[in-house]
């Protein structure tokens, strides 16, 4: 399969700070990338330079085009919903409705007003009037009318309660995404998406510092219980982090095999989140 | 709804197990349609590949077939077969230890039986 994103050198630098710093990726269709990193890493930066939003170094194909100077095409196959709110707070529902029918040539009237139609949202209902779960409601009814190949999300669920984060996704996962789609998220909240992803990238200081399918993930890495007289022999296997539970320790072992692994303790695999810890180690320090 | 996946287990695997427990539960019945791949994995929030994935392993053990364009059902004879390799992993995995253990605690078949029928008599 082709990929469907190939970035390669890709940098972007600010003022003062290095965003991006010398990347190369590759994103196969039909994938759900999560891209995690700590605030400040370059993940917003990386997603706008998909987007074409903002210029950059090196050589970045999106669909094939380049998103600096082939944006209005780029525009007609890729969607995105960011944290920030873009949605006008005067427009009313069917206005928001009739402007992308409008200016869309892939936007199918009838599903969005499908989605719409099992929402409380109401055709005269301003934005200013929805809570921040109900804008993300209306916002996400526009896009999955669209039938773009390419999904990007920065920080969709921020700020939304459990049950428009679980709704959210759960929307997205029903009736949104198949083998051609691609979506791309970026979230603090990795606990949630963590079944949901197909490939994990992690991001810190500019630099990808992990890029993986989830299902390598389990195989590449593995948690360890291992008790106190076992200890000195797992340390001497490298682990990238080890931390303390009611008297036995818990290490974080990278590309060692599992059999090895065995005679130590019982074998998990790790989360997401334990996993980012222990790569982030020293981040913010 | 929520549940809760064991970590040292991958949650394919863990899926199979829980379509298995549900044809030797009789919740799903030989012929009965499994529930689509998309409908699972929205439910339980894991990607589609996940659920792909736990659907062609009972495919390659004929516990369950692709249907084209109607998708995947609970094959004839699936709970028998079930029955039988539940079955014989039990005496080849779980009998020997079992055993043991009874021998050790010096408990006989008599015994045994005899709590065993007590035991539905005090449910009944």
């Amino acid at each position: 399969m082709n990929a469907v994103i190939t970035a390669s050198g890709l940098s972007k630098r600010y003022k003062n700070a290095v965003a991006l710093d010398n990347v190369s990726f590759d994103i196969q269709p039909g994938r759900i990338v999560g891209l995690i990193g700590p605030n400040g890493a370059g993940k917003t930066t990386a997603l706008k330079a998909l987007l074409g939003l903002t210029d950059f170094q090196g050589h970045l194909s999106v669909l094939g085009l380049d998103p600096r100077t082939q944006r209005d095409k780029l525009m007609e196959q890729v969607c995105f919903i960011a944290d920030v709110a873009v949605l006008p707070r005067w427009i009313r529902v069917r206005e928001a409705v009739d402007f992308v029918a409008n200016v869309h040539p892939r936007f199918n009237r009838a599903k969005c007003e499908a989605f719409l139609a099992r929402t409380k949202l109401t055709p005269d209902q301003r934005v200013r009037q929805m809570s921040k779960g109900m804008i993300v409601q209306l916002h996400l009814a526009l896009v999955m009318a669209i039938d773009a190949r390419i999904l990007v999300l920065d920080e969709p669920t921020l700020g939304l309660d459990i049950l428009y984060r679980k709704q959210f996704y759960q929307s997205l996962l029903e009736e949104y995404f198949d083998d051609n789609k691609t979506i791309i998220v970026t979230t603090h909240q990795v606990e949630e998406i963590e079944h949901i992803l197909t490939d994990l990238m992690f991001i810190r200081d500019g630099r990808i510092v992990l890029d993986t399918d989830m299902e390598a993930v389990g195989e590449r890495f593995a948690e360890v219980l291992v008790s106190a007289d076992m200890a000195a022999t797992a340390r001497q296997l490298n682990p990238l982090d080890e931390r303390q539970v009611f008297g036995k320790s818990i290490f974080l072992f990278d590309g060692i095999d599992h059999a090895r692994l065995q005679a130590l303790g019982e074998i998990r695999r790790p989360s997401v989140s334990d996993l980012f810890v222990a790569t982030m180690k020293g981040t913010y320090a | 709804m929520s549940i809760t996946w064991n970590d040292s287990v991958p949650i394919y695997r863990q899926l199979r197990e829980r379509v298995v427990a549900m044809i030797l539960d009789g919740a799903l019945n030989e012929g009965d349609p499994l529930p689509s791949v998309r409908q699972v994995a929205a439910d339980f929030q894991i990607n589609p590949l996940t659920v792909s994935k736990a659907y062609q392993e009972l495919v390659d053990d004929q516990l369950v077939e692709k249907r084209r364009g109607l998708g995947m059902f609970v094959t004839d004879g699936a709970r028998e077969a079930l029955l039988k390799s539940e079955r014989e992993r039990f005496l080849r995995e779980e009998w020997p230890t079992l055993y043991a253990r009874l021998q050790r605690l010096g408990l006989d078949l008599k015994t045994l039986m005899r709590e065993a029928a007590q035991d539905t008599e005090n449910h009944s």
